[in-house]
């Protein structure tokens, strides 16, 4: 009986004593492990073709290293078994420049109208569903087919240009929703009572406010762009886009040349990226800085 | 006066539309045209109105196992994308505490997304061929004789790649609604006497399903309109649904193409109106 | 700018937004210019949205708002000149204190030096010049709501709207910032329309108070005749300070008059010129919880000029100045005395003590 009482008294004392050593609940170590093998396992293949992008002329598609130099990056820019890889890449970065600075006004304007219910705004709904969702290359095989019954040539800047945009923007309206749902109905009264137009309210409040989700839009409409492949492929026409090359590369070259491309692609993606992002963080620095002289 | 409701709406959402209906409708008209055309054999298509398409590609034993395939690549992708999509979310909201870490950490999932997916994908062979890595670590450790052939060009290589690809699709949606969930309700559960488990059950699990749904539309209409990773991981022993109609093109089939690509499109709005039916995703988004 | 005619008079105003219910239901009002309004109510009353339709956020579905004798149905908040305070404050996070203060000149198209000149000005008399460069994330509550008073004040309004504007406050900082609110009306002149669920605040700010409920006024006037001569058994309530009993009149005869109820019989009720009573009518009356004595059963009994009930106590509750002893003498409704803090401690009553509460005849109040 008193052994029992006592027993049941040590617990709760027992796991305090565990709970001192580490506070910490068992689950956190378990999921950390996980969350650790998901980035080995989501960074480890890209790095390995990184490094096997650096091997000499003897290089193959498979460890172990061979040599080390640029030969395969050469290769690449002088076009000698590889198709138009520079032409490629500035029209993949025009391209999704395009789609980028579109995709931003569009989405934005499209976030302005949803904040508020109008009549038939379910129908725009679910039609912006749809072509988030509709297989790509089905889209892509109307939009070419379409182009021709209308007598129009297929182009890397027109019709891939709209078929692109029909899955980046639901892509940054969904994104403006998520970022709307945060902007306060007050911000705009408060402009209007102070005698704002709404044309100064968007100016100098709206946009200032919801930058940081624009240029969430902004980026990820680039991305989505820049890698675009199934929607591209029957609409690009006579010129190919960046993923376009790269998919031809897969299907005929087998040599390092390919993991170089994949190098070179991604130094260009972080490139801009990284310009984009330093350049907002600079602006911002500025501000402060502004503020700081002011005081 | 002031500029009615319903006109500021339909003129605010006029570029979308000035978007969607050249390059979503019409397209969709268009190819549903298409699929009612017949062919004549030499690249052309004449206008002779009939189902006939359809019907053939119903009859067809190889329609019923390309689909099967898609569908097992689509739900074996969606499962294991949404399981490691919500420990890693669950992980980055609930366990990291110091909030920068937790957003640095979101940071590192999300960099790969700004990479090319053919280069992500190709990225395996160095790893799962048979000289890949993989092999080459289990040979030497002794586990294995001979390598093992399964990990390259096989649709365990198809998984892996989507799985790669589209997990950041999962990821970023479940952690966005994870977020809000305010942890004083956690909190009370606890004092409610509540097991982990059912923390899990009766809170986060209903409260990130908005999160895990726009997920599960994402990688689900992705895996279904793609052909890529299956040819080139699957080494062409495994065909997709839109791999089949691409292949027809290539042969300048298309009034059967379109055909297939309508039965595709039908399917994949019914795999995402589905996942609407349980979470009205508008109405959590914008809430 | 001349200081304008603040001046306001609603006539008949309407709000319905779906056609069948109405928020706002036919309501009358004036408020003189230079006047402290506060519109009181609970939350859904309607009064926000009286507040928002005299800004011009949102539009009357019928009646005419006159502000300086002027129809401004339909025009914009800068050609009312009315200026909001919004209860979220609504300062703009990405702007500076100063920029905040100076955004309505900036849209009028002031040069920077202009604006933040009359910025500086706004800051110096709110105080707030030491945070000019702060964001407003960066400040405390009290101080948010200084930079929203001024940036509504910088536009020179005739009429300063307040949206619940102390709410977010805690207690401590809100009665601070009611002397606050009450020295800038007397400073800027001109007519305030603070809208509160709160009745304290509303008592000790307003020249006039306006009880609402469901979209109507209940009872409109100076602080002082709302409190002490409520209207009607809501304002009663609403107001609170008081006690409400229902009964039926009993024998009506020359200068006296009774009343019956569930848990009393025969009080004595003053009889008014003007209103006559007639025996069996309903009747409700108030008594102010301040005008009450306990006294122990069995002691001299009602003095002369005064009514009483008797019942047992069923909860104490010190507030320092007084002691608020709870009884059960009016059947469901409650029925408080505040005792002053020395009385009651001089003989304690502690609960299920039977006690005898008297007041004077006259100091009841009839309620319509």
């Amino acid at each position: 009986m008193t052994d029992a009482i006592a027993g049941k008294a040590a617990a709760p004392a027992k796991r305090r004593v565990r709970r001192a050593s580490s506070d910490r609940p068992w689950t956190f170590y378990v999921l950390a492990g996980f969350f650790a093998f998901y980035v080995i396992a989501l960074y480890g293949p890209m790095i390995s073709i990184y490094i096997l992008s650096f091997q000499d002329v003897r290089g193959g598609l498979v460890f172990p290293m061979r040599g080390f130099s640029l030969h395969w990056f050469n290769e690449l820019i002088m076009q000698t078994r590889t198709g138009d890889v520079s032409g490629s890449f500035r029209r993949s970065i025009y391209l999704a420049i395009a789609v980028t600075v579109i995709t931003v006004v569009f989405s934005f304007m499209a976030g302005m109208a949803f904040r508020r219910r109008f009549r038939g705004d379910t129908i725009v709904f679910y039609l912006m569903i749809g072509s988030l969702v509709a297989p790509g290359l089905v889209l892509g095989i109307g939009i070419g087919l379409g182009f021709d019954m209308a007598g129009i040539p297929t182009n890397w800047f027109t019709s891939a240009l709209g078929a692109q945009l029909s899955w980046t923007l639901p892509f940054g309206i969904l994104i403006m929703f998520a970022v709307m749902s945060r902007l306060n109905g007050d911000w705009e009264e408060a402009a209007r009572d102070l005698g704002a137009s709404p044309a100064q309210t968007i100016r100098l409040v709206i946009l200032p406010i919801l930058a940081p989700g624009l240029i969430a839009v902004a980026l990820f409409g680039f991305t989505l762009s820049y890698d675009e492949f199934a929607r591209t492929l029957q609409t690009a026409g006579a010129q190919n886009t960046l993923p376009l090359e790269i998919w031809s590369m897969t299907l005929n070259v087998t040599s390092p040349a390919l993991y170089a491309l994949g190098t070179v692609s991604t130094v260009i993606s972080f490139l801009i990226i990284g310009v984009s992002l330093g350049s907002i963080i600079l602006l911002q620095r500025r501000n402060a800085a502004r503020m700081n002289i002011s005081e | 006066m002031k500029l009615n409701r319903n006109a500021v709406g339909w003129l605010n959402v006029s570029p979308l539309l000035a978007v969607m209906v050249p390059f979503f409708i019409v397209p969709i008209i268009v190819v549903f045209i298409a699929s009612i055309m017949q062919t004549d054999g030499f690249g052309g298509m004449f206008w002779d109105p009939s189902l006939e398409n359809y019907s053939y590609i119903f009859k067809s034993d190889l329609t019923y196992r390309l689909y099967f395939e898609t569908v097992k690549f689509a739900v074996l992708t969606l499962v294991f994308s949404a399981f490691i999509g919500f420990w890693v979310a669950h992980f980055l909201v609930f366990h990291v505490r110091s909030k920068l870490l937790a957003m640095g950490l979101f940071l590192v999932c999300t960099v790969p997304f700004w990479t090319s997916n053919i280069i992500r994908m190709i990225s395996w062979i160095p790893l799962l061929g048979k000289e890949g890595l993989i092999n080459r670590a289990l040979i030497a450790m002794g586990a294995i004789q001979e390598p093992l052939e399964f990990l390259l060009y096989s649709d365990f290589a198809v998984v892996v790649a989507y799985v790669h690809q589209l997990t950041i699709f999962m990821i970023v949606p479940i952690f966005n609604s994870m977020a809000r969930i305010d942890k004083r309700v956690v909190e009370a559960a606890v004092d409610a006497g509540a097991s982990k488990f059912d923390i899990m059950r009766y809170i986060i699990v209903p409260m990130s399903k908005s999160g895990i749904a726009l997920g599960a539309i994402f990688v689900v209409s992705i895996v279904m309109g793609d052909f890529f990773v299956v040819k080139v991981m699957s080494g062409g022993g495994t065909a997709s649904v839109v791999g089949a109609f691409y292949e027809d093109i290539g042969v300048l089939q298309y009034p059967s193409a379109a055909a297939s690509a309508i039965i595709l499109t039908i399917l994949v709005m019914l795999m995402v109106a589905a996942i609407l039916r349980i979470v009205d995703i508008r109405k959590e988004i914008t809430q | 700018m001349g200081t304008g005619n603040g001046d306001i008079e609603l006539a008949g105003v309407t709000k319905s937004y779906d056609g069948e219910t109405y928020a706002v239901d036919g309501i009358n009002l004036k408020i003189p210019d230079g006047a402290y309004c506060c519109l009181l109510g609970p939350s859904g009353c309607g009064k926000s949205t009286i507040l928002r339709m005299i800004a011009g956020h949102e539009d009357p579905t019928h009646g005419e708002i006159l502000i300086g004798g002027e129809d401004v149905v339909g025009l914009d908040p800068v050609q009312r000149r009315t200026a909001m305070m919004f209860q979220s404050y609504a300062l703009f996070p990405h702007l500076s204190v100063r920029d905040n203060i100076a955004f309505a000149l900036r849209v009028r198209g002031l040069s920077k030096t202009e604006r933040y000149g009359k910025a500086d000005e706004m800051m110096e008399k709110v105080h707030l010049t030491e945070f000019a460069n702060r964001l407003p994330s960066q400040l405390s509550g009290g101080q948010q709501q200084r930079v929203a008073l001024a940036r509504a004040a910088i536009t020179e309004p005739r009429v300063l709207l307040l949206d619940e504007p102390l709410s977010a406050l805690d207690e401590h900082l809100r009665i601070r910032m009611r002397a606050e609110l009450s020295r800038m009306q007397r400073d800027l002149g001109i007519t305030f329309i603070h809208v509160t669920h709160t009745q304290m605040e509303a008592i000790a700010l307003a020249d006039t108070v306006v009880v609402m409920d469901r979209g109507e006024i209940r009872q409109a006037g100076p602080a002082r005749e709302v409190y002490a001569s409520p209207n009607n058994r809501y304002v009663a309530e609403f107001i609170g300070g008081q006690n409400v009993l229902s009964g039926k009149v009993g024998d009506v005869n020359g200068s006296k008059a009774t009343l019956a109820g569930p848990t009393f019989s025969n009080i004595e009720i003053p009889l008014l010129a003007g209103t006559p009573l007639h025996s069996g009518q309903s009747l409700d009356i108030a008594i102010r919880r301040d005008d009450i004595d306990l006294l122990r059963l069995g002691g001299n009994g009602v003095p002369p000029g005064s009514t009483g009930v008797e019942g047992a106590v069923t909860g104490v509750e010190y507030q320092g100045t007084f002691v608020k002893v709870m009884m059960d003498a009016a059947g469901e409704g409650e029925f408080v005395a505040y005792v002053p803090e020395r009385r009651f401690f001089e003989d304690t009553l502690s609960v299920g003590d039977r006690v005898l509460a008297v007041w004077q005849i006259d100091h009841a109040h009839l309620l319509a």
